[in-house]
């Protein structure tokens, strides 16, 4: 390689493979190929490679779609039967669906490992969701009557300062709350459980626990059975609101509970 | 109704990606219809602004590996005439890498790499747009490439000549 040339990297060889390079890259990386011989060859191998994977897939894509992946079809049938069947995956465990754009998440470092903290935070929120709203008498430890002393409490045990979220214009207002042992397999401290309720008797939780060993952003949405779950963790702490509500209803309250924990007014819950 | 009519054009790219994953036909459209079933009632979360294709993609990922994950622990036996969903090929042209072969490395690739190279080769997703729906950087994402690019030359085979060409 002369001086003057520019680095081509591991990238570009591999970009210059995909196809993905601009007409300048691609004719720098000419240069430097017909110089070097061996990573020509192993260029011209990748490129077979892809030829390769696409004689032995592309067919899939060129088959008649059948009926039962017709996106109306789903739909409609769904309008019509409001209770949705997974056949397959009924017995899977949460199934988690990361929610955003893809383009703005570079820049954010936000990383979902394929079975991080983050799942077994959400499990945990789910059945300690399950397990209490169904209790009339000890719902919670601490009754909101006591709220001053219900949040120094929590605060003081997950080691981090909580308050509880307004959603009195949501309708619910705080039921109480508990403190629940930390999870073996997560790496988070304690977790604070926080209930309300509406004048319908419906429950949403919210589980809070200190920030995770390495402080990343993360947010997720889960569904496990018919419960519903908003995960997200920053450098302050993890939070997970679980409820059954309708959609829409789920949502804003998660929103609101968001918007009411998370410290930086310039994260929106749009980003999640 | 638009959202539906985009979905549909995602279909086609959704099934292969999943044929390619799972290798079996049956179980592909299984992840591929509940992708869409769960996109469908998940509507309202979908932030208009970012590509409809790239979150689709990420709902039927998440779905595979959480299927994958539950099939290894059932320790779910395939019958193995189901996996091969090979096209019947002629032998390889010279300077070609037999389809078996390939059929064969990329099944022995492990599930992370697999993943991106699909993403990107056969998906034609810029790298940006594989990293983003993988949910990991760029950078770790050139490098499950590369390592991918190398154990498939080793398990194809290196011996064949070179036949470079440059690709627009």
């Amino acid at each position: 390689m002369s001086g003057n040339e520019p680095e081509v990297t591991e990238a570009l060889l591999l970009g210059f493979a995909d196809g993905k390079l601009t007409d300048a890259e691609r004719v720098a990386v000419e240069r430097y190929l017909a110089q070097h011989p061996e990573k020509a060859a192993e260029v011209a191998h990748w490129q077979r490679q892809n030829e390769a994977l696409r004689a032995l897939f592309d067919p899939a894509a060129k088959e008649p779609v059948p009926a039962r992946l017709a996106p109306r079809l789903i739909a409609s049938r769904r309008a019509g039967d409001s209770g949705l069947r997974w056949p397959q995956m009924a017995a899977a465990a949460v199934v988690l669906i990361a929610l955003g754009a893809s383009g703005g998440w570079l820049g954010r470092d936000l990383v979902f490992p394929e079975e991080g903290p983050s799942d077994i935070l959400i499990e945990d929120a789910v059945s300690a969701h399950a397990l209490f709203v169904k209790e009339k008498r000890h719902a919670v430890e601490v009754a909101a009557t006591e709220k001053d002393h219900l949040l120094s409490w929590l605060s003081n045990r997950i080691a981090h300062p909580i308050d509880s979220p307004d959603l009195s214009g949501e309708g619910f207002a705080l039921v109480g709350g508990r403190l629940l042992p930390a999870s073996a397999y997560s790496k988070a401290g304690p977790a604070a459980q926080l209930m309300y309720e509406n004048a319908a008797a419906e429950r949403v939780t919210v589980y809070i626990t200190a920030a995770l060993p390495d402080g990343a952003s993360a947010r997720e949405f889960a569904t496990h059975d018919t419960l519903d779950a908003f995960y997200w963790a920053n450098d302050a702490i993890t939070c997970t609101v679980v409820g059954d509500l309708p959609e829409a209803q789920m949502q804003t309250v998660a929103k609101k509970v968001y918007s009411e924990l998370t410290r930086r007014p310039d994260v929106t819950y749009r980003d999640l | 109704m638009q959202f539906l009519d985009e979905i549909s054009e995602s279909v086609p790219a959704l099934r292969r990606y999943a044929r390619a994953l799972t290798r079996n036909a049956d179980r592909a459209d299984d992840l591929v219809q509940d992708c869409l079933e769960r996109a469908i009632r998940k509507q309202g979360l979908w932030a208009p602004t970012g590509p409809l294709q790239a979150w689709l993609f990420k709902i039927l990922l998440n779905l595979y590996r959480n299927d994958a994950r539950h099939q290894r622990r059932r320790g779910d036996h395939v019958p193995i005439d189901s996996l091969l969903v090979e096209p019947a090929v002629p032998a390889p042209q010279p300077g070609r890498i037999a389809l078996s072969e390939m059929s064969r490395a990329i099944d022995a690739l492990p599930a992370e790499q697999r993943e991106a190279l699909l993403l990107v080769v056969l998906e034609g997703m810029s790298y940006q747009e594989a990293a983003g729906i993988l949910a990991i950087p760029a950078g770790t994402l050139m490098s499950r490439l590369s390592r991918a690019r190398a154990a498939l030359r080793t398990m194809t085979g290196v011996s064949e000549e070179p036949r470079l060409r440059s690709v627009k």
